[in-house]
């Protein structure tokens, strides 16, 4: 225990010894830097704020977005508008910066609403962002004398600090902002982050809501872009059409690729000096500088996919070896609380399927379906290849997948549902190729299970990870409570199977879909796995639908068996039944249906 | 109305012509070419060139494809080819080609604003409205690409081989198709359409080293739209392209420029796949 507690204290404190360098640096700089760079690096200084958020987006969760000027532009414009056409004062700033955060992240929640529900491909949320600055810059032109069209706003009223007191303001928001978001991307959630990056639709089937997360990030990190671009008009004491354009949005692309995208600090240092360097020397050579930043450009996206910083940070690794605050271990503790099984009742079945149909084009892979799960009842599916088992599975646990018919969990109709809504109504499922996460660690793959029930937390690291008793049964018995801070890349393919099993335990279903559980197992394994889904069955009373191919596993473990095949039930009963009937021996067999009747 | 349908069909044409080489390279390659508008730009500067040399201004386009064809194979080989598996680094990388050819343009020809010959000057009666000759043949140029890139996708070899990368990549190099070569003589098509689709329209705008950028979005925004076929584009430039000489002419011109955009982003979220299961 004391390992881990002090692991989470030396990230808070390698957090606040940076933040107080940083605030620092920002204290004594005005002193050693003359007017002119001074009054470049207070505008640099927001601008970086916003590479910064465009990092946590990119780097941190993988959207692509080419509009965050949008929100630099909403909180510049509502300083210019507000100092212009209806007053100045402490009240009306409060005021105006007010307005541009509200706006932005009001804005921010309709992209994100756009852009991303379930089943949006990461390109199209990237258009999304594009469009956004062309819209509101045709916004902008289009305002007249009011948004000052093409030329902007300027001459507007505003307040005449000392320099210094204007750099120690940008500064101290950069230093407080990026600490926060330090903390973010090592916290629970900051795995979420990571997990949704790598894989969002297995986030998906674990419940986790990841659109909803998405367009979270989305409003604060709009929130803080409109903080800036408020703080840069205020300063600059200029608005223009070009804040919110989407050039500058891909300029702070340019800065994060250019940094290292996921590093945080990279794109702030690549910002901090990329746009010193352009506003010293396009003075003296404007268009040489831009052609130069595009090589660099191009050759580091090619060559150098993660940037500048991983090298800079190896140096100076080597130069001075630190240790690294890592991530801190883990223990898994027994869920007192978990409601697993509990809601069970043996009057109302859990699963009920009516009619259910599934169609590509003219192609029909499933027809009038009909069955129901029934709680402490293990249902084998078995099949032909090709009879539909997989797109059953599908169809029961993604509300878009249908094309006809009716699915109920627990009484509710799934309706069109995505993954995450499914799983909240008490569906698991496993899948049938080992779909995991293979950068992130067994730990982490169980903390991403448990989000739906327990949260994560947002800027610190919980120690225990609180597991249904199924679910450290197989754990124990596979070994992996041993191997907590091994990345799930490197686990054997039993290992993978087992927890892939105990995750989807860990998000408390009652009804259980695996789709061939023990495929490619070893017999003992087999037995463990067989083992606990009995127990499941019998303690937990969970409804389990199982496809599987090996007939005697099926026989050991099944109450009931339903055969599919070409997209309808051909035969549903007990495993006895089902394996002595000549129709399901001649399907098999490969002989005609019409023949064995 | 008369001015009105006309407006509707050349610009459907316009837009037809400007995203077809957009569409080509998506189709194939599974790649978003941000570099598009730079191309465009570059096809307006040959058509520049082109009219400065007093060649005959209709060359202007089969030079500019020529230049796109060639300059398209090489940027394939050096920046494309590496980013295959990462279709999202390689918008970055073709956004960045897209300033380095944008200020090496600038570099050579300044920021002014030029301008091209028209080959087919003043106006020509049609239902009873004098229109713009040249639009109107720009109209019949594109009508003419939709049919000569059907047949080149649908009776040639490289067609064949380019629908069987299209549908199956994996497959098609199993049969033995050099998937490589497919990737890269697409990549060189795109930009000759993009090029000459640059010097095509030029006589009707100016000239100058950011023109590709509005062509660029709205182009984009259609192909994402049409899905990967060219009937699709030519549905999709024309609902969108009218929707957007409507609300020019009816509401205002600023409204009219981000139609397309707005409206292409609407529809994809109602309907991820677009017009193209149409």
């Amino acid at each position: 225990m004391h390992d881990i507690s002090a692991a989470i204290t030396t990230r808070f404190r390698v957090a606040a010894t940076g933040c107080i360098i940083g605030l620092l640096v920002v204290a004594v700089a005005p002193w050693l830097l003359d007017t002119y760079l001074t009054n470049i690096l207070i505008r640099t200084l927001f601008l970086a704020t916003v590479v910064m958020t465009v990092d946590i987006l990119w780097g941190s969760v993988g959207i692509l977005t080419f509009g965050q000027s949008a929100f630099f532009g909403i909180g510049a414009y509502a300083c210019g508008l507000i100092f212009t056409h209806y007053g100045f004062g402490p009240g009306w700033a409060l005021a105006g910066l007010a307005l541009g955060i509200g706006v932005g992240a009001v804005v921010a929640a309709a992209t994100g609403w756009l852009a991303f529900f379930h089943g949006s491909l990461p390109l199209y949320a990237s258009i999304i962002t594009l469009a956004l600055p062309i819209v509101l810059t045709q916004v902008i032109f289009s305002g007249g004398n009011f948004t000052g069209s093409s030329s902007g706003l300027s001459g507007f009223p505003t307040y005449y600090w000392d320099l210094r007191i204007w750099f120690w303001t940008a500064g101290t928001f950069l230093v407080l902002t990026t600490t926060a978001a330090w903390l973010l991307v090592r916290s629970d959630f900051g795995r979420v982050m990571v997990a949704i990056r790598e894989n969002e639709e297995r986030c998906a089937y674990l419940g986790i809501p990841v659109s909803r997360i998405k367009i979270m990030l989305m409003i604060a990190s709009a929130v803080i872009a409109s903080a800036a671009g408020f703080g840069y008009a205020a300063f600059s004491n200029v608005v223009a059409p070009e804040l919110a354009s989407f050039q500058l949005g891909t300029e702070f692309l340019i800065w994060t690729a250019l940094g290292g995208r996921g590093t945080l600090l990279g794109p702030i240092f690549a910002a901090l000096g990329i746009d010193t360097m352009s506003s010293w020397l396009s003075g003296t050579m404007p268009f040489l500088w831009k052609l130069l930043i595009g090589v660099v450009f191009v050759a580091v996206i090619v060559l150098l996919p993660r940037g500048f910083a991983p090298l800079v940070g190896g140096l100076f690794r080597r130069i001075l070896p630190v240790r690294t605050a890592g991530a801190p271990a883990r223990v898994l503790v027994p869920d007192t609380r978990s409601r697993l099984g509990q809601g069970a009742d043996d009057q109302k079945p859990p699963l009920r399927i009516e009619h259910l149909s599934r169609r590509y084009g003219s192609l029909s892979v499933l027809t009038d379906v009909t069955m129901t799960g029934r709680a402490s009842h293990l249902l084998g599916i078995i099949g032909p290849n090709g009879a539909g088992k997989t797109t059953l599975m599908r169809c029961i646990s993604d509300g878009s997948e249908r094309s006809g018919g009716k699915v109920e969990i627990n009484g509710a109709e799934i309706g069109r549902g995505a993954p995450q809504d499914i799983v909240a109504l008490g569906v698991g499922r496993s899948f049938q190729n080992t779909n995991l996460f293979d950068t992130l660690t067994v730990a982490d793959c169980l903390l991403l299970a448990r989000y739906r029930i327990d949260g994560a937390r947002l800027f610190r690291s919980s120690v225990g990870i609180a597991l249904p008793e199924p679910a450290l049964d197989i754990l124990r018995a596979t070994g992996l409570d041993q191997r907590l801070a091994d990345e799930t890349g490197n686990l054997s393919h039993g290992m993978k199977r087992g927890l892939e099993l105990a995750m989807v335990l860990a998000t408390e279903p009652s009804v259980l879909l695996l789709d061939e559980p023990t495929a490619g197992l070893t017999r003992p394994e087999r037995m463990v796995i067989g083992k606990v889904l009995g127990r499941l069955t019998r303690d937990y009373g969970l409804c389990i639908v199982l496809i599987e191919h090996d007939l005697d596993f099926v026989r050991e473990i099944s109450d009931r068996v339903v055969v599919l095949h070409q997209g309808s039930i051909l035969m549903e009963g007990t495993v006895d039944e089902v394996v002595s009937s000549e129709l399901v021996r001649s399907v098999y067999a490969g002989h005609h249906v019409e023949a064995a009747q | 109305m008369a001015i009105l349908v006309l407006d509707i069909l050349t610009t459907a044409a316009i837009l037809f012509a400007v995203s077809a080489g957009l569409l080509i390279i998506l189709g194939v390659m599974k790649l978003i070419n941000f570099a598009h508008g730079a191309f465009l730009t570059v096809g307006g500067y040959m058509a520049y060139l082109n009219g400065a040399a007093g060649l005959s201004p209709w060359l202007s386009i089969p030079l500019a494809a020529g230049v796109g064809f060639l300059g398209g194979l090489v940027i394939e080989r050096v920046i494309v080819r590496p980013l295959y598996d990462r279709p999202l680094d390689a918008i970055l990388a073709t956004w960045g080609l897209g300033i380095v050819i944008g200020q090496l343009i600038t570099l050579g020809f300044g920021r002014g604003v030029q301008f091209a010959p028209n080959p087919i000057s003043g106006t020509t009666e049609l239902f009873g409205v004098d229109y713009s000759a040249y639009r109107l043949a720009v109209a019949v140029i594109a009508v003419l690409l939709v049919v000569a890139l059907s047949a080149l996708l649908k009776l040639t070899r490289f067609g064949l081989n380019a629908r069987a990368v299209i549908m199956n990549e994996r497959l098609a190099r199993g049969l033995g198709i050099d998937s490589t070569r497919v990737r890269a003589l697409t990549f060189g098509l795109g930009a000759a359409l993009a090029c000459a689709a640059g010097a095509l329209i030029t006589p009707l705008i100016s000239v100058d080293p950011n023109m590709g950028l509005p062509w660029l979005v709205n182009s984009f925004m259609l192909v994402m739209v049409a899905g990967v076929s060219f009937p699709s584009l030519l549905v999709a430039s024309l609902i969108l392209g009218g929707a957007q000489v409507v609300v020019s002419t009816y509401a205002n011109p600023i409204l009219g420029g981000m139609t397309i955009v707005v409206a292409a982003a609407l529809v994809l979220r109602i309907s991820p796949k677009g017009f193209s299961r149409a």
